[in-house]
Formats: structure tokens, sequence, C-alpha cells
């Protein structure tokens, strides 16, 4: 079996007193996409975000691409990297957040070239690019305009395209689809469907049960900082084994 | 489907039968029209008397002597003044929005050290009166005769004397460019956490470097917000810098001072430099208005037409079609 491309060791994460993550262990294989469900509160975004470090994790390690992400090792420790170090790690993973965070005042082609710009690539370029991963995520031709003029499900798809423009390996997806309106969810969800099947890695926190079954290789539940299932999704939706997991299932499907 | 939804539905096909039975729009499409605005009306009137009356009063009243204002108006003194004033505005702006930006990073930083020590500045600054604070580094030399650079308590290794480590006009730089970044780190400071702080995150993930995200996301969004204040800010320090004639610098009011101190005309004299002020704060609000818009432009946040626009789409004195666009 080759190694996954992600590895989450022992994830401690607390604020203040209050243990957030408690020790998360879990994998992702190149190219699946894991499918993270969970009451509110149980640490689904702080996972996500410790994975591009946007949070600094207490305990264990997030390893992404056989690198830890956040920390060098040195002997028997992790040392914290220089923000420069850890800005490159990033740019190797994209994220898509529930609330879009397109910058309000670039339109969408500028949202998606801001990365590659960083990165030193030549704007015509990163433009045309632009263009084109805006027609791959069907708003070919909104590439002036700006995110107050787009429906929110469109704005996911800029963001979705912004995460892309920088080649990942991998994508989170925090909740991507909670703050659209019903009838918009569905285009971003096809949008990540047809990533699927590109072979990026993706990690979804969801509430779309329906989604989740569909297109995930891996489902995981999370509990308090636990996760207490894991698993494909015919065994974990419906298969459930703890009663947590199903009361939260019967609840939103 | 939900509760909701379903009660929804059934209100629409309960209400249904009742929209069929609705009156028709009459055939020849009713105009609308526009709420009159009377007290606009009364407005307009009560300003425009007075209006008059000030402006009667300017020019009537033999005492505000306008031939004097003219004669001094573009005098060597005055002028000379004036660019004093206008260098001094000037310089004290660029520094002190230069040490105010590092101030209000500092105070932003995760450092406490760093955030502790901004906030102490911030704190003192703003709570000393500004003659105060004029006059503390116009008169260092009598508190501190000698400075010295070595260990506490230990050896030196260099030391000055103070008297005439500045000039009065130094010193009015110093102590005005400290007071204005006080109160510019502030502006910033709020401009910035303005900015949502989830657009921080996202470009944070795109690996964008701090200055990157500072310069790119947070900087030009801060703006729209960091502009009024700081014209505010500008205008105030324009004004304030007539503080420095007590230390005997001659700026355009100080020298104002120094000519009615000896001919006693103290009110035309006034008029010269009230009028100066008005015209350089005109500049300055017209400076603004520009630098608003082109930072307004994408976000639309303050996207500011000019005010006489606004003023006269506000009043709708004359409420026609135009005004409710109800033509295509
Ligand atoms: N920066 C923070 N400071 C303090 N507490 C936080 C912070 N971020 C998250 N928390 C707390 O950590 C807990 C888990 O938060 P998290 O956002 O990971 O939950 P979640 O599973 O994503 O929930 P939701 O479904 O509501 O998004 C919550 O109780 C939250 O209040
Ligand atoms: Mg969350």
């Amino acid at each position: 079996m080759t190694r996954p491309l992600v590895r989450i060791r022992n994830l401690h994460k607390q604020f203040g007193s209050h243990t957030v993550l408690d020790g998360v262990d879990l994998d992702l294989a190149e190219g699946s996409v894991t499918a993270i469900l969970g009451p509110s509160g149980s640490g689904k975004s702080t996972l996500l975000r410790c994975i591009n470090h946007l949070e600094r994790p207490d305990r264990g390690y997030v390893e992404v691409g056989g690198e830890i992400i956040g920390f060098r090792p040195d002997g028997n420790r992790l040392r914290e990297r220089s923000p420069r170090e850890i800005a490159a790690q990033r740019a190797r993973i994209g994220m898509v957040f529930q609330h879009f965070n397109l910058f309000a005042h670039r339109t969408a082609a500028e949202n998606i070239v801001e990365g590659p710009l960083a990165q030193g690539v030549p704007v015509r370029t990163a433009r045309a690019r632009a263009s084109e991963l805006l027609a791959r995520v069907g708003l070919a031709g909104r590439d002036d305009a700006y995110p107050s003029q787009l429906s929110g499900g469109q704005q996911q798809r800029v963001a979705i395209a912004r995460a892309l423009a920088m080649d990942p390996a991998l994508i989170l997806f925090d909740e991507p689809t909670s703050a659209l309106d019903p009838e918009l969810v569905g285009e971003v969800l096809s949008v990540i469907k047809d990533l699927a099947a590109t072979g990026i890695t993706l990690a979804i926190v969801t509430h779309e049960i329906g989604f989740a079954r569909e297109v995930a290789d891996q489902v995981v539940f999370l509990e308090d900082g636990h996760i207490i299932e894991s698993g494909d999704p015919a065994t974990v939706l419906q298969h459930t084994q703890s009663e947590r997991a199903r009361a939260f299932l019967a609840a939103v499907l | 489907m939900s509760p909701v939804a379903a009660s929804l539905a059934s209100a629409k096909t309960a209400e249904s039968p009742d929209a069929t039975t609705t009156r028709p729009i009459p055939s020849p499409e009713p105009r609308l029209v526009a709420r009159r605005r009377p007290g606009r009306w009364a407005g307009v009137v009560a300003g425009l008397v007075l209006a008059a009356m000030v402006v009667n009063t300017l020019l009537t009243n033999p005492n505000f002597q306008w031939s004097i204002v003219g004669d001094y108006f573009l005098s060597d003194a005055i002028l000379r003044g004036l660019v004093l004033t206008i260098w001094l505005t000037a310089a004290v702006l660029v520094s002190g929005y230069l040490l105010g930006v590092a101030v209000a990073a500092m105070r932003l930083s995760d450092n406490p050290v760093l955030s502790t020590v901004s906030f102490g500045f911030v704190w003192l600054v703003r709570s000393v009166p500004p003659l105060v604070q004029l006059l503390f580094w116009y008169e260092i030399a009598s508190l501190y005769p000698r400075l010295s650079l070595g260990i506490p308590f230990g050896p030196e290794f260099v030391s000055f004397q103070t008297a005439h480590l500045f000039s009065a006009v130094a010193a009015a730089y110093v102590a005005l460019s400290v007071d204005v970044a006080a109160f510019a780190a502030e502006i910033v400071r709020g401009g910035i956490l303005a900015v949502p702080r989830g657009q921080v995150e996202a470009a944070e993930s795109l690996g964008l470097s701090r200055f990157r995200v500072f310069r790119r996301v947070i900087l030009p969004q801060a703006m729209p917000s960091i502009i009024p204040a700081s014209g505010n800010l500008l205008i105030g320090m324009l004004k304030a810098t007539s503080l420095v004639s007590v230390i005997a610098v001659q700026d355009l009011l100080g020298t104002t001072e120094l000519i009615y101190n000896d001919n006693f005309k103290i009110i035309p004299l006034l008029l010269v430099a009230t009028l100066w002020y008005l015209l350089l704060t005109t500049l300055l609000s017209i400076g603004q208005h520009f630098l608003e818009r082109h930072f307004g432009r994408s976000t639309r946040v303050g996207t500011s037409s000019g005010w006489w626009r606004t003023w006269g789409a506000g009043l709708r004195i004359f409420p026609g079609r135009r005004d409710l666009e109800v033509t295509r």
C-alpha cells in the first residue's frame, strides 16, 4: 500500500481549558475523498484548520506529502517553522470556506490570480489560467465580476477556482454549501464531484449525507474531538455503530 | 418537506384563488408619483435667507475692513507663514503616518511586548495636551541638560548637551508628528480590524506572506474607512500647527498675530488667516474626495459621489419620473 498523502497523528488542540481535538488519528489516501461529519462544535473546522496550520496543534502532528506541517523535526522535537516556510507549505494546500471569503475588492479573476502572482507566475499566464478555471467551474466570461455581483453559489465556485489555481495536491472544504440557498447547493456539489474524479485529494466537512455517500471514499464521524466512526460510506452510514452517530445521522437526513 | 416549507406551500394555495380575483391593473398603466417633500422646500428657503444675511453683513459691515484684508492677503510675511504652515503640515503628516502605521502594526502583532509598548505610547500621547507636548520637546534642554548613552548606573558611552538639540521648528515637527502618530495609529488599527478576518485567512491559506496579505488584502480594504478619518485628522492638524506660534515659530496664524500686535487691525488680519485656512481645507477636502473615490471603486463601500451630486439627488425638490426610474 502506498503511503497516504495526509497522515494525522494524535492531534490535540485546546482553546483555553476547552479541549477541541483530543487525539485525532486519520489518514487520507492520495486521490481519495474524505467526508468529515459530526455535530456542531465537535471540532471539524479545527481539524481542517490544523491541516494547513491556520491553527497550531498543541500535541501530535499533521504530515502532508511526507512533510510535517508547521513544524520541522529536530532530533526528538518538532520546532515551529518560520512564517515564510509555513506560507510555502500552505501554498500547496487549497482551502474553501463556508463563507467563501473572496477578496471583496477584487474581481473573480483577480481573486484567482492572487495566489499564483505571489508565487511569481507572470500576470498574463495567471490571467489566462484564471479564465480557464472560471470556465471549468461553469463561470466562463465572469472574469470581471466582483464578488458582490455574484450569487452565493457562484462565489463559492470562484473560491474553488481560486484554490485550484495553486495546483494543490489537497483541498480542504469546510462546509462549502452550508451558507447557500438550497437551490444553489447542487451547482457547487457538482463542481466538487468533478474534482473528485481528477485525482486531487479532498477533505470535506459537510452535512450533505447523500453527497458523502455518493462521492466519498471514506467517511469519518467526529464527536467531542474524537473520531468515533470511520470507514467506507456504506459501513459508516448504513451500519452505524455508535448511538451518538446514529442519532446525528437521523437528525440530518 | 420541512414543516415551514409545507406551511408556506399551503399558504400559497390558500391565497391563489384570491389572487385571481384581485382587480386587474387598469389599462393605462398608472404613473408612480414620488412623495412630496414640503419640509425640504422650507429648509431651502430658510437656508437661502440665512446665506443672504451672512453675505450682507460680511459686505456691508465696515468693521471687517476688506480693503486691509486685500492688502495683507498676498503680503510677503503672510505668504512666508503660509509656506511654513503647509510644509510643516505635510512633513508632520508623512512622518506621523509612517510612525502611526508602525505603532498600529505593533499593537496588532502577537508579540506582547510590542503591543504593550504601542498601547502605552498611544495612551500617553493622547492623554497629554498637544501644547504641553510641544513645550516639552522645546524645553527638553531644561529637563535633561545632558543626554548620554550607556548602561543605567554604569559607564556612559556617548553624551551630549541638549541645549540646542531642537530648534523651535524641529521641536514643533517632532511634537506634532508624535501626536499625529498616536491618532493615526488608532485610525489605521480600526481600519485594519474592519477587514473581515475570513479574507485574511483565505489569503494565508493561499500561501501569501504576511506582508503580502497586508498590502494586497488588508490595506486596500482598510483604506475606505481610514481615509475619511484621516481627512479629519489632517485638517485638524493643519489648524493645530498654529500652536507653534507659542514657541515663536512664525506660521500662518503666528505671522498674523505678529502683524496685528503691531497695527491693531485684529479682525482683518484674522480674516486673512481664516481665508487661507478655508482655501487649504477646501483643497484637502477635494483631495480626500478623489482618494475616497479611488479606493471605493471596487468594493462599493464608501463610494461617495461628489457632495454636490449627493445633495442634489437627496433633496429631490423636483420629484419626477426620472427620480423613480419608471422610465426604461
Ligand atoms: N479561535 C477559537 N477560540 C476559542 N474557541 C474556539 C476557537 N475556534 C473554535 N473554538 C471552539 O472550539 C469548538 C470546536 O469548534 P469547531 O469550529 O472546530 O467546530 P465545528 O465542528 O466546525 O462546528 P460547526 O459545525 O458549528 O462549524 C467550539 O466549541 C468552538 O467554540
Ligand atoms: Mg465548523
